[in-house]
């Protein structure tokens, strides 16, 4: 797959999530986090099965074989969950917003440059830095105008 | 999961001790974020996206079910009383954690966070601006363009490596 068609699409997941995220904040006022969060997941694991059962060709390797922690990664979803619930009355959620984005590509860098967890190394390099720039100061312009309307 | 919509209804609070103590137990949670989707990447290589993808959802499932089966009874309206549309949530999840083990592999997980973030920033100032999906169309301001076009060339940039 070509990078920009590859960019696209992490582009429209990127909305899709805004998307889901929007739905679930309501579906949480109602029924509690908790309740909400397990109906995302089981009906998450039920559909994701049944494109498995009917779509996925084999693969040499299944989830049983592949070293144990490469399968920690939903506890770390869980307990950003829990941090959250607890947080962002506290802090605010735009405060807790930016604080997310800061730890997410401060790690994701590091992951990336140094190859952890059996990823490619990607080096930092000029451009990708000046990416992050253009994030950050975006982030500055979006709390700013945030703050205007309220 | 999060969305930089937030930022957008950001409400002022007090209580500025506790918001220092709490403040790096966040970003930690955003770090494990990464880490979340630095496991994903490798582990749908080996076993395929999809599995991947089952992997977080189901052990997902199963925390949050032990985690709700101890919490006590829920506040609130039974699940099978809610309007249907509100269920649709559980269906764009797998989308988006597809994606990210489809992606981190070829762009690398800082460049794949800076699009998704990109994503939903594009999204509510898009909807705001145009309308789309029956909702009412706000003026978006000047910062909010901006924002998005510093978004536009940071995007511009990963793809040219």
């Amino acid at each position: 797959m070509s990078l920009v068609i590859l960019l696209a699409v992490v582009v429209l997941a990127g909305a899709v999530l805004s998307v889901q995220a929007a739905i679930n904040g309501r579906l949480g006022e109602s029924v509690g986090v908790l309740r909400s969060s397990l109906l995302t997941f089981v009906v998450g694991a039920v559909s994701t099965g049944l494109l498995i059962l009917f779509f996925e060709p084999a693969h040499a390797l299944s989830l049983l074989d592949v070293p144990k922690w490469q399968l920690t990664g939903a506890l770390f979803g869980v307990v950003y969950m829990m941090v959250m619930v607890g947080a962002v009355p506290v802090v605010g959620t735009a405060v807790a917003t930016v604080a997310v984005i800061v730890g997410q590509l401060g790690m994701g860098m590091l992951i990336d440059n140094f190859g952890w967890l059996g990823n490619p190394a990607i080096e930092l390099s000029g451009s990708r830095i000046l990416a992050m720039v253009c994030l950050g100061v975006a982030l500055v312009f979006m709390y700013r105008s945030s703050r205007q309307a309220g | 999961m999060q969305t930089l919509d937030e930022v957008a209804v950001a409400a002022p609070v007090k209580k500025a001790g506790l918001r220092l103590l709490l403040l790096p137990l966040v970003i930690l949670a955003g770090m494990g974020l990464s880490v979340e989707a630095g496991l994903l990447g490798p582990l749908g290589v080996q076993v395929g996206h999809l599995w991947a993808t089952l992997s977080i959802f189901g052990v997902g499932s199963a925390i949050l079910f032990l985690l709700l089966l101890f919490a006590g009874p829920q506040k609130g309206p039974a699940l099978t009383d809610l309007p249907r549309w509100q269920l649709i949530g559980g269906f764009l999840g797998p989308m988006y954690v597809v994606v990210l083990t489809l992606a981190t592999p070829h762009i690398g997980i800082a460049m794949t966070m800076i699009a998704i973030l990109s994503g939903q920033v594009g999204k509510s100032v898009l909807i705001d601006h145009f309308g789309w999906f029956g909702a009412t169309r706000k003026k978006v301001n000047a910062e909010r363009w901006l924002a998005l076009g510093l978004i536009v060339v940071a995007l511009v940039l990963i793809a040219r490596g």
